[in-house]
Formats: structure tokens, C-alpha cells, sequence
């Protein structure tokens, strides 16, 4: 894995010093007090996918270990790692022996920490305790209300926010020079609504557009989103208030199957999608409420389809009505 | 004859005259009258699906006419001097006191898959024989049997009926000396549909199982009876009993199980409301489950089979008539159907992941974009891709 050599314009362009990290200066400022120090704490970074987490998670072990920071940093994804039994095996085994060079402690970098469950978590919790003298943590979620307070009391806690427009462009400004592009206004303008705030799809969707031209226009831009764009979930709802339940359930399945597209994922584009139905505007209001019910369920319950197969229950008798 | 133990049932009873061949006696007639015009046609095949007793039929016409069985396989045909053997008029005119041969060509279906030249074999034996030429086949209307259909008598046998089946079970148990009760032996013959080998190698499985498993193995057989049962209970009545309170108790499958049925089949009952009601019940039931799992409280789970049971019955006014098929539930296998499609997809995914510090997951969720990033050669040989990988992204788009 080496950055400098990468034609992945979101490594290519992954900020390598504090100073290059944009619409983070709070956060910035803070964490880079405490690397100075050369000691840290266990930090927990929360907020949105794309605002730089993995990337300031990044720089702090580069900081603090200059060129053996591969040697003292363990990435993990608790997403991909089946349970917490692999994480712990893997930080016992990471945390058996001495950080190499001046720092005492090696690094480890539990990205999505708030996909563990409670007792995952707990476990979590127990290790950190147990390896202090030799690791740090650092944790990455995108809701901290996901990770359990006792977890949350041990770590410095930083909020991330949504990158704003400006700080969107800069980044492409940069792409764009070292690239030789060009961008219309109006193409970042889509570009922008399209990435809502996360950085590393607008860099993706940059790189897409500018394998076809150079010159990024609107229609480029476009063409690429509807490229890029999950299936309308418009059919499944079109299904449902004509009274078909059966195809619209089927639909369902299969958008999220082929496009692996999460059930969180379907509510949101559900939800935007009630506004543009040709229905009465109270509907749009009771639909939207339930739909709302639905995300609040889908969070508390265990099997997101069920979820949503309830709420497609609950358009079908809208539509009959 | 003595058998060891470890002969398989379905050889060691194999059905030895014809009055053992059960369930197939237009079959019978047809062979037998097959023999006797031989040699207007110098073949016949026998054909129907399996374990439904085509090659017992073949050696039982052998016993019966006392003729020795000679039987071919692929290698033999093209064998020059076993081919000979065959259709030279083997001493033309043999004592009618020597025994007769008969020609058994087994799962001539299997043979034309391997090996296409042994055809062709096959039909220059047709031709020739001067031995009546048995063949057997599962499915003999591919276009690769057309010569050999028309040279021969077409020989059907049907799916043996359970009933038979049944039977020849309880024969095979007393045989056996292994005490197997009724019910059982009904589920097996039925199960087997019509395949009376099958129906044979699930006995002998059975009755080498201790008395736990053995239970055990009967209890995976009533298991969907009795979620169709519970199913029917729920969907039909609307009034809420002590027997509803309870209605999934007996089912012996896990409370996730029950959740997929249920699923799959609230449509086939409700409309409209009811529909809505039901699945409202359904995903009430599921925020208890999650709940569970989040809390490890386990006393949620009486609301979960409470919502779940009563919950969907009390989705509807009335009591309902009529019967309903219920489904198997389909979503996992659709699941694991899909995994297997994105088998490429989910690998790219996973060395994308790790090269940009994202999880495999995010990378399946942006691939409609990445798919058009990694059309970059560059990038390819960065990812260090395989070649499969890179056909399944040039099939992209």
C-alpha cells in the first residue's frame, strides 16, 4: 500500500499533513496539541461519512511516528471483521510486542466502531483497558450515540462536521490544477448536491467524470450520476400504491441485493421520493410520517427487511384508498 | 445369498423376478413382447426417472429367460473386440439349452455426455447385435438420441406411486428386522417421490441412527407440517385462544425460522388493511427481537412470539375459510443466490477497500462509480486485480 504512487485520486489526495486537512480547524487544532506532546489519549472521532476521519486518524500516526508509522499502526474495519473475538486476536497479537522508536505506544484505528453490538463493544471496552500501557485507540463512528458510554468516558471525543461548499472546493481546485481539468460552475454545483457533503464521493465522482474528459461540464456530470445512481426506488413505491405488494416486495429484494444498497439507504431515497408522487399532499404527510417510523424501527429491530416490507405494507393501503 | 452388512439395501433387494418389479406392469408386458418379436427390433430402452427400477427390470427379464447379462460402458464401446463379441453371430446357431445373452447398455444418458464417438458405437451395435440390446436412460428426447430413438422400442416407466413404495419399505423392514413405525415409513415413500432407491438409502440411513437422532431425523420431517399447521392457525382464525397464545410453542424450528415464514406468506392471506395490520404486528415483533439482541432482555421474547402468533391472527375481523399453500420462505436463498453472482464483485471490492481505508462494505455501496474508476488500467494493476475481476468489470456498463 503506497500512497505516492496511487492513481486512486482518494489516496492521491488524501491530505498528509494537519495543515492540508480543510473544514476540520477546530478538530484540527486540538488533536495536533496533543500529538505534539507526543502522547495521546484514546480519541473518538464521530460524524459523517467523507468529513476526514480515517485521514486525520492517519496523519496523527505519521506525526507521531514519522517513517515507521506502518510498523506501529494496526487499521482495522470493524464492519469487515467477523466479530469482536477477530479484533481482539488481532490486538493481542498487534499489542504482543514494543512500539519501535521514540513514541511508547503503538496506534490502532478501529474504523466504523459503531457497527459492533453493545456486547462487541463491552469486549471492545476490556481490551482497551487491558493494552493501555502499549496501544492507543483511535475509533471512528459516524453517530457517537452508537458507542456505549463507558467506551465514550475512556476516549477524547471530537466531532466532525459536514465539509461545507468552500471546503469541498478547495479540494477540487487543487484536483483540477495538479490534473490539468476544468470544472464549470454549475457542474460542481450538481457535483456537489449529488456528493451532500461527503468529500470522498465527490473525488470519486471527479475521477469518473475526468476518465471520459478533461473538461468536466454539466452534461458529463449528469451522464455520470445517472450511471452511478442505485435503481429508482420510485417502481417499488409505483408497485405499492397500485396495490401490488407481492412485485413491489420483489423489486425491493432485488435492488438492494444486486446494488447492495442498505435498508437505511432505501428509507432516505423513500422518503425524498414521497415529495414527487401523485398523490394528495395529507397522504404525503402521513406517508412521510410512517416512513420516518419505519427508519426509527429499522435502527431498533433486527431484520431490515421486515421493516421495510411494513412499510411498502402501509403504501399499498394508501393507494387503495 | 449371504451379504455382508455393507451392501447397500437398494443391491441386496433388488427385486428378483417379475413379480418383485412393482408398480410397472405396462412396462413388463412391453419388454416381454419386445423379446419375443426379437429381432424386428434389435433394442429396446428403457426409460423414466431414476431409482424407479430400469435396470432392475433389465435383470430381471435375464433371470427370467435365463440369459446372461452382458453389460456395456462407455469404455466397451469402444472396445473393438468386445463389440465383436457382440454382433458376430456369436456361433450363429447356438444350442436353445445354452443359456442367451442380453446386451445392458446402463445410463446411455451419461454416456453421450463424455463421450460423443461411444454413440455412434452404440448405433453400429443396434445395428448388428445378434443379442437382444437393453439400454437404459433418464431422459431420452435429447437431440443427440434422435437415430438411436428410431432403431429402438421406446420403453417407458413411470414414477412409482408412494403407495408402492410403502410397501416395498415394509417388506425391506421385515427383512431387516428393523422395527420402523408407519408414519415414517410413509413420510420416506413420499418424500422420495417416486424414487424407490432414494426412498430404499433413506431407510437404511434411518435404521442405522441411535434412537436419539433417530427421533431427531422424524422430528426434521414433521417440522414443516407443523408450521403449515401454526401458519394455518394463525391466517384462518380470528379469535385469540389459549391455543393462539401458544401457537408457534410446538413448532421445532428457531423463532428467526418462524420470522421468514411468516413473511413469506402474510400476502397470500391478507389484503389492504389486513396486509398493513399484519405487517405492522410483524415488524413490532422485530423491534422486540432487536431488542433482545441489543439488551440481552429475554423476557422481550414473549412479546415477540405474542406479536408474531396472535399479533398477525388479530389482523382480520372474521375467521376464514379455505386452504392455502403456504410457501417455503425465499428471501435466503435469494440472498445466497445473489452472493454467489457478486462473488467478483465483492473481491474487487475488498482489495479497493483496504487501498483507500474504507470497509468492503462502503466499496459494494459506491461500486456504480467505481466500476467506472477501475475501468483504468493503471488503477487495475495497482489493485493488483486478477483476470477474472477484470472481465467482470469489463462486463460493466
Amino acid at each position: 500500500m503506497d500512497f505516492k504512487g496511487s492513481d486512486v485520486w482518494t489516496e492521491k489526495y488524501r491530505p498528509k499533513k494537519f495543515s492540508e486537512l480543510v473544514g476540520q480547524e477546530e478538530v484540527v487544532k486540538r488533536v495536533s496539541s496533543l500529538v505534539g506532546s507526543m502522547n495521546i489519549p484514546h480519541l473518538l472521532f464521530a460524524g459523517p461519512a467523507g468529513t476526514g476521519k480515517s485521514t486525520l486518524a492517519l496523519i496523527i500516526v505519521r506525526e507521531l511516528f514519522g517513517e515507521s508509522w506502518r510498523d506501529n499502526h494496526l487499521e482495522l474495519n470493524a464492519s469487515d471483521e467477523r466479530g469482536i473475538d477477530v479484533v481482539r486476536q488481532k490486538v493481542k497479537d498487534f499489542a504482543r510486542t514494543k512500539a519501535i522508536g521514540d513514541v511508547p505506544f503503538k496506534v490502532i484505528f478501529l474504523d466504523e466502531a459503531d457497527a459492533l453490538t453493545r456486547e462487541a463493544q463491552q469486549a471492545l471496552r476490556r481490551t482497551m483497558e487491558n493494552f493501555t500501557s502499549t496501544c492507543r485507540f483511535i475509533l471512528s463512528c459516524n453517530y457517537s450515540s452508537k458507542i456505549i458510554d463507558p467506551i465514550q468516558s475512556r476516549c477524547v471525543v471530537f466531532r466532525f462536521k459536514l465539509l461545507e461548499k468552500k471546503d469541498i472546493r478547495k479540494v477540487i481546485d487543487k484536483i483540477i490544477q495538479n490534473e490539468g481539468l476544468t470544472i464549470t460552475q454549475d457542474a460542481f454545483d450538481v457535483l456537489y448536491e449529488f456528493s451532500e457533503g461527503d468529500c470522498r464521493r465527490v473525488i470519486n465522482l471527479m475521477q469518473a467524470t475526468a476518465s471520459i474528459s478533461p473538461n468536466i461540464s454539466i452534461d458529463l456530470v449528469n451522464t455520470i450520476i445517472s450511471q452511478a445512481k442505485p435503481s429508482d426506488i420510485k417502481i417499488v413505491l409505483d408497485y405499492a400504491l397500485a396495490g401490488d405488494f407481492q412485485n413491489s416486495r420483489q423489486k425491493l429484494l432485488d435492488i438492494m441485493l444486486k446494488e447492495s444498497v442498505s435498508g437505511q439507504d432505501v428509507i432516505k431515497s423513500i422518503q425524498k421520493e414521497i415529495w414527487n408522487l401523485p398523490i394528495d399532499n395529507d397522504l404525503k404527510v402521513r406517508l412521510t410520517e410512517k416512513t420516518g417510523e419505519a427508519e426509527f424501527r429499522l435502527v431498533e429491530g433486527s431484520d431490515e427487511f421486515i421493516q421495510l416490507e411494513a412499510l411498502i405494507a402501509s403504501f399499498v393501503l394508501a393507494g387503495g384508498k | 445369498m449371504n451379504f455382508p452388512d455393507n451392501i447397500p439395501w437398494c443391491e441386496k433387494h433388488r427385486a428378483l423376478c417379475f413379480a418383485d418389479i412393482k408398480g410397472q406392469d405396462l412396462a413388463v408386458d412391453k419388454i416381454n413382447i419386445f423379446l419375443k418379436s426379437f429381432p424386428r427390433k434389435r433394442a429396446a430402452i428403457l426409460h423414466g426417472p431414476p431409482g424407479v427400477g430400469k435396470t432392475s427390470l433389465a435383470y430381471v427379464i435375464a433371470a427370467e429367460i435365463d440369459a446372461e447379462i452382458l453389460e456395456l460402458n462407455a469404455s466397451d464401446l469402444r472396445n473393438k473386440e468386445k463389440i465383436l463379441q457382440i454382433i458376430k453371430p456369436a456361433s450363429e446357431q447356438r444350442s436353445l439349452f445354452k443359456r442367451s445373452k442380453i446386451i445392458l447398455v446402463d445410463e446411455v444418458d451419461g454416456i453421450s455426455v463424455k463421450d460423443r464417438g461411444g454413440l455412434s458405437e452404440l448405433l453400429g451395435i443396434v445395428e448388428k447385435t445378434s443379442f437382444p440390446v437393453i439400454i437404459t436412460a433418464n431422459d431420452i428426447w435429447k437431440p443427440s438420441f434422435n437415430l438411436l430413438r428410431q432403431r429402438c422400442e421406446l420403453i417407458q416407466l413411470k414414477d412409482v406411486d408412494y403407495k408402492v413404495i410403502l410397501d416395498i419399505l415394509k417388506i425391506i423392514c421385515t427383512k431387516e428386522n428393523c422395527v420402523v413405525s408407519n408414519d415414517v415409513l410413509t413420510s420416506i415413500s413420499i418424500k422420495s417421490r417416486g424414487d424407490i432407491r432414494a426412498a430404499i438409502n433413506d431407510l437404511q440411513a434411518l435404521s442405522k441412527l441411535d434412537e436419539h437422532s433417530f427421533v431427531k431425523e422424524i422430528g426434521e420431517r414433521n417440522k414443516e407440517e407443523s408450521i403449515f399447521n401454526s401458519l394455518q392457525y394463525v391466517f384462518k382464525n380470528a379469535s385469540l385462544d389459549t391455543k393462539m397464545l401458544g401457537i408457534f410453542d410446538n413448532v421445532d424450528m428457531n423463532i428467526d425460522e418462524i420470522f421468514l415464514w411468516v413473511e413469506e406468506n402474510i400476502p397470500l392471506e391478507y389484503r389492504k388493511e389486513e396486509l398493513a395490520k399484519a405487517f405492522d404486528a410483524l415488524s413490532r415483533a422485530d423491534m422486540f427481537r432487536g431488542r433482545i439482541y441489543t439488551h440481552q432482555h429475554w423476557r422481550f421474547m414473549v412479546y415477540e412470539y405474542f406479536l408474531l402468533g396472535p399479533g398477525i391472527a388479530a389482523s382480520k375481523k372474521f375467521n376464514r375459510a379455505g386452504w392455502t399453500s403456504y410457501k417455503k420462505p425465499s428471501r435466503i436463498l435469494k440472498i445466497w443466490l445473489n452472493n454467489q453472482r457478486v462473488a467478483k464483485k465483492k473481491t474487487i471490492c475488498q482489495k479497493y477497500a483496504k487501498h483507500v481505508h474504507i470497509s468492503t462494505k462502503r466499496a459494494m455501496k459506491d461500486f456504480l462509480v467505481l466500476r467506472i474508476i477501475l475501468k483504468n488500467n493503471i488503477i487495475r494493476k495497482e489493485l493488483k486485480l486478477n483476470e477474472e475481476e477484470i472481465e467482470y468489470l469489463d462486463k460493466q456498463i
